[in-house]
């Protein structure tokens, strides 16, 4: 029996699997499911009762992205000493959404802002996306510049939550 | 065979071949889908690509290619006389511009033609005269079309408030200079007015270098309708509509023929408008005029694309017909195809490399695993393949897919059918998303607005099934095992915790 950990769309993913041959057992959230699985190159057909699922499935150093019925699923790894980060992702770090050119920047270093107010545009692909303040608070640091070129996840903005409303962290997804 | 038969038989086989060889100006899904065509019509093709498109799928699918230049447009895709240059050196005497980059640019039409090259497209005059919004709206005033009520160049928010107690609320207030959502507000109160008047003003300013701004009424909830048409610089005939009214910042997600909203009557009134459009501006090519259809079935012009559109497949599955194969006879000189008869339904979804639960942000990355799915009345104009990579450079369009039935519910369902059989995997998708949008009731009933993406939530899916878990597991497993002799256990990002049952305990695993 090994127990897999992952984490997808911010969330943490727990199973615990049993792989024999091609017989696999799996655990998770109190439903246990049995299934003959095959894998043939990058795809993994399972069979379960008399449903049979063909899912494309493919590792990479990041995690492992699944394709099922119309939907693909990017399960990532998450590194064993990170457990701490679990839970509510941090609201104080801005970050590029996607590689573009900062085209604006409207946040300014000890400013405070509200909610919603317009911290830097991004362009990529032909398009405008606009970054917002996740909360209220001040803006600590702007780590870009009108031109650059940002990559994505790359820090830009570092926003202190604000003080006045008590800084209580904002709950987003949680594990 | 005598040598007067065979030299009179080539001299035939060369006047059927419209073109010695075409270049085809563009890239991604397109390129692939007009090299299709040449290949049918026995016509030798040129593929130009960027630096980064080197050994892409549109670069693959052309006779022969040329490196351009840098992976940036402004160097490669639009860097027209770079392009000239490439036709001739490669003998080529006709350039399809494809759409967006240099389609609609007249002075690269002029360009072509200064160099003895045909311009697969309208001239640039008549791009001229239809090209520009301002131009091809008085235009359409001149010729008793309707255009949605309004007025240009509102400089101060007086007289935008003056305007909009003329024209009734709500109004829209858009940059003369622009396009694509930038600078554009909606005021419902005089109130409202006066914010949306500063706002659109700034963004225009800092978007375009143009302040100037148009103001016109609201037709809310509006559809967007548009007409297909195909002249020779004589005569022009309409091929029917498209609704595209599904979009999300202002750009088109699902297109289908015929609108659910379009009766007869409305038709043939939007079919002429088009039509003395195209006559009175000499028009030559494929073309497609855009219009607002109001809630109470009244239709306003918009503006001309004077080039083949990206939803054109729409049209060609319902009567039959190859567009870019017309583009191609009616620049030769051949004039215009026999129009066929509209048969049943079709319907397109764009298949984009864009997160839609995160304000469909734009993905990059590696394509890495690819299934296209085969079946009756389902076609799949891609842009990428296998192995292929999705760069920041370019738009997000990967592929479009396009399902044609006896009538729109068996087009509705071939298309999700076809769209859950995409198996795309390694950089995020808009897939899920427009399944979830062709499955849900105001698509089913056709209730589709311009409006209707924007104004709801999309949730994304909850939970993640067991089989794809169970998937994932077997994935992971088969990597593990190929990597036996790595140190893959003292890798902290093995999402491997505890073992037993097959494999190693990894040291310093959690229990």
């Amino acid at each position: 029996m090994s127990r897999l950990a992952l984490r997808w769309e911010g969330r943490a993913v727990e199973a615990e699997i049993e792989l024999r041959g091609s017989h696999a057992v799996l655990t998770r959230g109190g439903r246990r499911i049995e299934a003959e699985v095959r894998r043939v190159d990058d795809w993994v057909e399972i069979r379960s009762g008399d449903r049979i699922a063909r899912c494309g499935a493919v590792a990479t150093p990041r995690g492992v992205w699944v394709a099922l019925e119309g939907r693909a699923y990017l399960l990532e790894r998450v590194p064993r000493d990170a457990a701490a980060l679990d839970g509510a992702p941090t609201t104080d770090e801005i970050r590029a959404p996607m590689t573009g050119r900062v085209v604006a920047v409207a946040a300014r270093a000890g400013e405070a802002v509200r909610e919603g107010d317009l911290l830097l545009t991004i362009e990529a692909m032909k398009m405008e996306f606009r970054l917002t303040a996740p909360e209220d608070g001040a803006i600590a640091e702007v780590l870009c510049a009108q031109g650059d070129r940002v990559e994505l996840g790359q820090l830009l903005v570092k926003l202190r939550p604000g003080a006045s409303t008590g800084g209580a962290p904002a709950g987003g997804p949680s594990a | 065979m005598s040598p007067l038969v065979t030299a009179a038989l080539s001299d035939l086989a060369a006047s059927r071949a419209p073109f010695r060889k075409v270049l085809v100006a563009n890239r991604g899904e397109i390129a692939v889908r007009i090299f299709r065509t040449l290949r049918e019509m026995a016509i030798p093709s040129v593929a130009v690509t960027s630096e980064a498109d080197r050994g892409s799928l549109h670069a693959r699918s052309a006779d022969e290619s040329v490196m351009i230049g840098p992976a940036a447009a402004a160097g490669s895709y639009l860097n027209a006389p770079r392009i000239v240059e490439a036709a001739r050196g490669v003998g080529a005497d006709a350039i399809h511009p494809g759409y967006g980059f240099l389609s609609e640019r007249a002075a690269f039409a002029r360009e072509c033609r200064e160099a003895g090259i045909v311009f697969i497209g309208p001239s640039p005059e008549s791009m001229e005269r239809l090209g520009d919004k301002a131009s091809a709206r008085r235009t359409a005033i001149r010729l008793g079309i309707p255009v949605v009520p309004g007025v240009e160049g509102v400089a101060t928010a007086e007289r935008a408030r003056a305007e909009a107690e003329r024209i009734g609320y709500p109004v829209l207030l858009k940059a003369v200079g622009g396009g694509g959502g930038r600078g554009m507000r909606s005021a419902s109160s005089a109130e409202e007015l006066t914010a949306a008047f500063e706002g659109a003003r700034r963004e225009s300013e800092t978007a375009f270098g143009d302040a100037r701004l148009f103001l016109e009424k609201r037709i809310d909830p509006a559809r967007h309708v548009e007409v297909q048409i195909l002249a020779d610089g004589n005569d022009a005939i309409a091929l029917g509509e498209r609704e595209c009214s599904l979009q999300r910042r202002y750009q088109k997600i699902i297109e289908e023929s015929p609108s659910t909203a379009v009766n007869a009557k409305t038709r043939e009134a939007m079919e002429r408008a088009a039509v003395a459009l195209a006559r009175d501006a000499k028009y030559s090519g494929a073309g497609t005029v855009e219009f607002l259809l109001g809630p109470d079935g009244s239709f306003y012009f918009l503006e001309v694309n004077a080039r083949l559109q990206v939803e054109h497949p729409v049209t060609e599955a319902r009567l039959g017909l190859d567009l870019v194969r017309a583009q191609i006879e009616i620049a030769a000189g051949g004039g215009l195809p026999r129009v066929p008869r509209p048969a049943g339904h079709a319907i397109e979804a764009r298949l984009n490399a864009e997160n839609p639960y995160s304000g469909f942000l734009p993905q990059t990355g590696k394509v890495l695993l690819l299934e296209w799915p085969a079946g009756d009345g389902v076609r799949i104009d891609a842009g990428i393949g296998q192995g292929g990579t999705v760069h920041v450079h370019y738009d997000s369009l990967l592929a479009k897919v396009i399902a044609h039935g006896r009538d729109r519910e068996e087009a509705r369902a071939r298309l999700v059918a076809a769209l859950k059989r995409v198996t795309l995997l390694g950089v995020t998708t808009n897939q899920s998303f427009l399944i979830d949008l062709l499955e849900d009731g105001a698509f089913r009933s056709g209730e589709t607005y311009t409006g209707t993406i924007e104004s709801r939530e999309w949730p994304a899916p909850e939970s993640i099934p067991d089989e794809a878990i169970l998937a994932a597991a077997v994935a992971l497993a088969s990597r593990r095992a190929a990597r036996e002799g790595e140190r893959e256990d003292a890798d902290r990002y093995s999402p491997w915790h505890a073992l037993g049952g097959w494999g190693r305990s990894p040291a310093g695993a959690r229990a």
